[in-house]
C-alpha cells in the first residue's frame, strides 16, 4: 500500500485531464480561487468537525455538558487514545498500518505491572520496553519478509493478547495507594502512578508527549523520512536510503508511542487486566482519519490528530450524556468518521480504491 | 566534446541476459567530459539494460565499466559504489518524491542536519535557489509546498539539478521529457544545455529523434542488444539514423 496511487501523477501528466476536468466539474468550483476554497476547507475539516460536535452537544445538552466538570472528565479520557493514535500516525504517514496496538497496550502494560512487581517503581520501563519490542517485531517482519503491514499486525494483534492471556493466567494486576494486605490480589503500590492518572497531571504528561512529537514530525530528518516513504519509496530507495531499516525504526517508535499509552493506561484505571486496550486500535485509526490523515501515507499532522482524538472522545462523551445508548453511539461514530474521510479526501489524486 | 580528453567513463564489451534472452551483447561505448552523448534504439533493443548496467542496478555478466580510467570490478559494481564515482541517474518516472518540497527532493538522501537530528531548512532553501538559478529555471512558487504543485518541467528540473548540485560528472537521463509537454520539455532541454556548459558528461536516452538531433554531440546505436553504430551528431541525417535504428 506504499504510495503506489500518486506517482503517476508525477511528471506533467496532470496537464492533459484538466481541459476534460473542466467540462466536467462546475466551472466555479474548478476555477482558480474554487479550487483554493476547497484546500481550504479539507485542510481545516478537524477543527470544523470539533467546532461543529462541540456547538452540537452544547446545544442539546447546555451545561451538563459545557462545565468543567466534563471537560475535566474528557482531558482524563483522552490522553490514552491520543497516545494510540500517536503511534497509529507515525506508521500511517508511511503508508502502512499498525493494528496490533491495542493488543500491544495490553500486554505492556501488563508487563509494566509485573516490572514494577518484580523490580519495585522502575520496573514499569519493562513495559515500555516491551512495546518497543513488539514494534520492532512488527517493523521486522514487515519490512523483511515483506508481507503487508495490515496481516502482520494482525498476527500480532491475535498473539499478543494470546501471549498475555497466558502470562497473566487471566489475573489482574492492580495500582493501590497503600499497601494491600488481601492476599488473594496482586498488587503493586504506587501512589505516584496513581496521581500520574489523574487531572491535571495526566493532561500535563501528554501536552509534553504532544509538543515532543510535534517537533520530532515536523522539524526532524526522522519525521521528513516518514513522509517521504509514504511518498514514493520507491526513489528513496534508489537514493540508497535503508528503507528496511528505516521501517523497523519507524515501528520501533510506534511501539515506544504505545508504551507511554499502556503506561498512562495502567496509571488511569489502576490495572493491568487481560482486556486492556481491546477494540482500542480501531479507535486510535478512527482518530487518526479524522484527523485528516489520509490513510494512503504521505501526509498528517500531530496536532490535527489531537483535534481527531478530543473529537472521537468528545463525540462518545457527548452522546453518553445525551442519554443515547452505547449501541446507537457507535453508530453515530462510525457515520462521523466516513463523513470525515469523505470530505476531506482529494479525489482527484485517487485512481484506484482497494 | 573534446576528443583529446579521456573519456570518463568506458563501457567494455558489457553482456547481459535474462533466463534465454541476450538482452545486452558485447555493449561499449566512451563518454567524455562535457559532452552530451545520446543512445538511440528500438523498443526492446537494450537501452535501458544498458544503462542499468552503467548505474550499477544490473551486474554484467561478461565485459565492465571504469570511471575515470579506474576499473569498476565486480565486487564494487552496486548502486551505492557507482554513485559515489560520480554517477547520478534520473529516471523518467521515479525521480520525485511528490508529497516533499522541493529542496527536499534535491538533497533526497543527504538532508543537511543540525544537532544530528534536525533538519536544517535555511540551507536546503539556499542552496535549492542557488541551483535552479544556475540551470536558469525562473519561477518556482514556493519551496515550502509540496512539489508536485509545480510544473513537470520545473520537476524534472530540480530531479537534474539533484545530480549536479552534488558535482556529480556523469548523468544519465532515461527519457527525461517523455512524460512532458512541449513548454515543460523546452525548459528541461535549456537546464540540459546549461549542465553541459558546467563539463558535465551527460548520456541521454530519447525517443525523440528531433531532440536528440537538437541536444546530442555524439550518438550511439543499440540494436538487437548491440552497440552497433556510433556517429558525430554534425556527420549523420534523421534517415541515415532512422536507417542504423532499424537495420542496425
Ligand atoms: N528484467 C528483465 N527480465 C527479462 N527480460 C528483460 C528484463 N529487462 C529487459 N529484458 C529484455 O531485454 C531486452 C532489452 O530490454 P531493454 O533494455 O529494456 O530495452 P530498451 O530499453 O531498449 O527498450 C528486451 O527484450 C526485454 O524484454
Ligand atoms: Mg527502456
Amino acid at each position: 500500500m506504499n504510495g503506489n496511487g500518486p506517482q503517476k501523477h508525477i511528471l506533467g501528466t496532470k496537464d492533459k485531464p484538466k481541459s476534460m476536468m473542466n467540462q466536467l466539474s462546475l466551472p466555479s468550483w474548478d476555477s482558480p480561487e474554487g479550487r483554493v476554497w476547497i484546500s481550504r476547507i479539507r485542510d481545516n475539516v478537524p477543527f470544523i468537525a470539533i467546532t461543529l460536535v462541540i456547538l452540537l452537544f452544547w446545544f442539546i445538552s447546555g451545561d451538563r455538558f459545557m462545565s468543567v466538570r466534563n471537560w475535566t472528565f474528557i482531558a482524563q479520557q483522552t490522553p490514552v487514545l491520543l497516545l494510540l493514535a500517536f503511534a497509529q500516525l507515525l506508521v500511517v504517514t508511511t503508508g502502512s498500518i499498525d493494528i496490533s496496538v491495542g493488543s500491544n497496550l495490553g500486554f505492556s502494560a501488563y508487563m509494566a505491572a509485573l516490572g514494577m512487581l518484580w523490580f519495585g517503581e522502575l520496573g514499569f520501563l519493562v513495559g515500555i520496553f516491551s512495546a518497543v519490542f513488539i514494534g520492532v517485531l512488527n517493523g521486522t517482519i514487515f519490512s523483511l519478509f515483506k508481507i503487508s503491514s495490515f496481516v502482520t499486525t494482525l498476527a500480532m494483534l491475535i498473539i499478543v493478547r494470546a501471549v498475555l492471556v497466558i502470562v497473566s493466567d487471566g489475573r489482574s494486576i492492580y495500582v493501590s495507594d497503600q499497601p494491600m494486605s488481601n492476599s488473594n490480589i496482586t498488587s503493586i503500590e504506587a501512589k505516584w502512578l496513581l496521581d500520574l492518572g489523574q487531572f491535571p497531571q495526566i493532561l500535563y504528561f501528554t501536552v509534553i508527549v504532544a509538543v515532543l512529537l510535534w517537533v520530532v514530525y515536523e522539524k526532524t530528518v526522522f519525521g521528513q523520512q516518514l513522509k517521504a516513504l509514504g511518498g514514493n519509496e520507491k526513489v528513496l530507495r534508489l537514493t540508497g536510503i535503508s528503507v528496511n531499516w528505516f521501517k523497523i525504526q519507524v515501528f520501533a517508535a510506534a511501539g515506544f508511542m504505545v508504551g507511554l499509552a499502556s503506561f498512562i493506561n495502567l496509571a488511569r484505571s489502576g490495572a493491568a487486566t487481560v482486556q486492556a486496550g481491546e477494540m482500542l486500535e480501531l479507535d486510535a485509526i478512527a482518530a487518526v482519519a479524522l484527523g485528516g490523515t489520509v490513510l494512503t501515507g504521505g501526509y498528517g499532522s500531530v496536532l490535527k490528530t489531537v483535534v481527531g482524538a478530543l473529537t472521537l472522545t468528545i463525540v462518545a462523551n457527548g452522546l453518553t450524556i445525551a442519554g443515547v445508548p452505547p449501541s446507537w453511539s457507535r453508530i453515530a461514530r462510525g457515520l462521523l468518521l466516513i463523513t470525515a474521510i469523505a470530505i476531506s479526501l482529494n479525489r482527484k489524486q485517487i485512481d484506484v480504491v482497494k | 566534446m573534446n576528443s583529446n580528453s579521456k573519456p570518463i567513463l568506458e563501457v567494455n564489451g558489457v553482456s547481459k541476459s535474462f533466463g534465454g534472452v541476450e538482452a545486452l551483447r558485447e555493449g561499449s561505448l566512451n563518454l567524455f567530459p562535457g559532452e552530451v552523448l545520446a543512445i538511440v534504439g528500438a523498443n526492446g533493443a537494450g537501452k535501458s539494460t544498458l544503462i542499468k548496467i552503467i548505474a550499477g542496478v544490473l551486474t554484467p555478466d561478461r565485459g565492465h565499466i571504469s570511471i575515470r580510467g579506474t576499473k569498476i570490478t565486480r565486487q564494487d559494481h552496486s548502486v551505492g559504489f557507482i554513485r559515489q564515482m560520480g554517477v547520478e541517474v534520473v529516471y523518467q518516472d521515479l525521480a520525485i518524491v511528490p508529497n516533499m518540497t522541493a529542496p527536499y527532493n534535491l538533497f533526497l538522501g543527504r538532508i543537511p542536519k543540525k544537532f544530528g537530528i534536525f533538519v536544517d531548512v535555511k540551507q536546503m532553501q539556499a542552496k535549492t535557489r542557488e541551483v535552479l538559478a544556475e540551470l536558469k529555471v525562473e519561477t518556482v512558487q514556493s519551496l515550502k509546498r509540496p512539489i508536485s504543485e509545480m510544473s513537470g518541467g520545473q520537476q524534472q528540473s530540480i530531479a537534474i539539478g539533484r545530480a549536479i548540485a552534488w558535482g556529480k560528472e556523469i548523468v544519465i537521463l532515461d527519457e527525461p521529457t517523455a512524460a512532458l509537454g512541449p513548454n515543460e520539455t523546452q525548459q528541461v532541454e535549456r537546464v540540459i544545455n546549461e549542465i553541459r556548459k558546467r563539463n558535465t558528461a551527460t548520456i541521454l536516452i530519447s525517443h525523440n529523434l528531433d531532440q536528440v538531433f537538437r541536444l546530442a554531440d555524439r550518438l550511439v546505436v543499440v540494436h538487437q542488444g548491440h552497440t552497433s553504430k556510433e556517429f558525430l551528431r554534425n556527420e549523420v541525417t534523421i534517415d541515415e539514423l532512422v536507417k542504423a535504428i532499424t537495420t542496425g
